[in-house]
């Protein structure tokens, strides 16, 4: 398949960037990325959590969930952001060694499908200008994305394990 | 009965061979508390970022602290537990690794600010307005909270690496 052969191509050639290299010589600046990876992640998990509960009614009841979104949301772009590019850090030290990983794929895969319905819930959100319960739907979607980044964070543990 | 003899008895323990030898089991409590950062650190940089009038300023302090205070409690129990049970396998390794026992000082020191700040600045919260603005302690023990939590953070991967 022509996407097939392009991804490993690209894989091929990340490996022979100077990034790459630097990274796989330095043990501790592939820990110190970890560490930013980790330190992301609390800070994007907890800004989805804290969003998925003011949709389905948990905390919060009496604000907007449109304000809860919009001032939210920097935090949540902030902390993606900062785990994609220690992601993709990490996985200069080893980008055919990732490609190859079907954790890894299946992470990626699941990433795409995250970050849709987590966009389809957050549209929704930001026109949900009045307090109280938020609609079915938008519960339905902020309960799915929860579930499919919980799916991501699992995924991203096997890699080290397959 | 020495600190390192304890240590030793909970290595060569049933439950902490069990668990240091079987590779499912081990991961599977990593991953917990992998995780379950999200639901310590991550929901308490949410609740350090409105007492720096940096996310949800415009809900009043205790209906945004309140909730993640709670959260913040289920998710110490998860953590403290799957934390004694992979100290447990590993005990006796445990006992010398600098970054595990700088990771206890700074949890105790992260214990002490927030129970510092609760029992002393935040009962006067129902006085500072419902505003971004809150008292100068109240954004001290915020700035120092997120660095104790990303220094946190930082030690536990370093465990791992001796």
């Amino acid at each position: 398949m022509k996407i097939g052969v392009s991804l490993l191509a690209l894989f091929r050639s990340f490996e022979q960037t100077g990034i790459s290299i630097a990274i796989r010589r330095s043990k501790w600046g592939f820990a110190a990325i970890e560490m930013i990876h980790l330190i992301a992640l609390a800070l994007f998990g907890a800004s989805i959590l804290v969003l998925a509960l003011r949709t389905l009614g948990a905390l919060m009841r009496d604000q907007p969930l449109a304000r809860v979104s919009r001032s939210l949301a920097p935090w949540w772009v902030a902390g993606f952001g900062t785990m994609l590019c220690s992601g993709v850090l990490l996985v200069a030290d080893g980008p055919l060694r990732y490609y190859a990983n079907a954790a890894f794929r299946t992470k990626m895969a699941l990433i795409g499908a995250a970050f849709l319905c987590s966009g389809v819930w957050y549209r929704a959100a930001l026109r949900a200008s009045a307090p109280g319960p938020a609609s079915i739907g938008l519960r339905t979607a902020a309960a799915l994305s929860l579930a499919l980044w919980l799916a991501v964070g699992l995924a991203g543990r096997l890699i080290g394990v397959l | 009965m020495s600190v390192l003899d304890f240590c030793k008895a909970l290595y060569d323990s049933p439950i902490g061979t069990e668990i240091r030898e079987s590779d499912n089991l081990f991961s599977a409590i990593e991953t917990v508390h992998v995780l379950g950062i999200i639901g310590v650190a991550g929901t308490i940089a949410i609740a350090d970022l409105r007492l720096l009038g940096l996310a949800l300023r415009q809900v009043p302090v205790p209906q945004v602290l309140d909730p993640l205070v709670r959260i913040t409690w289920v998710g110490f129990a998860v953590m403290a537990a799957s934390g004694a049970l992979l100290f447990w396998s590993e005990a006796q390794k445990l006992y010398g690794n600098p970054a595990f026992r700088l990771k206890l000082v700074l949890l105790v020191l992260a214990a002490g600010n927030a129970g510092l700040f609760h029992v002393t600045t935040y009962r006067s919260v129902a006085q500072w307005g419902g505003g971004p603005t809150t008292p100068a302690k109240a954004r001290v023990a915020a700035v120092c909270s997120l660095t104790l939590w990303s220094a946190i953070i930082a030690c536990g991967r370093a465990i791992a690496y001796r």
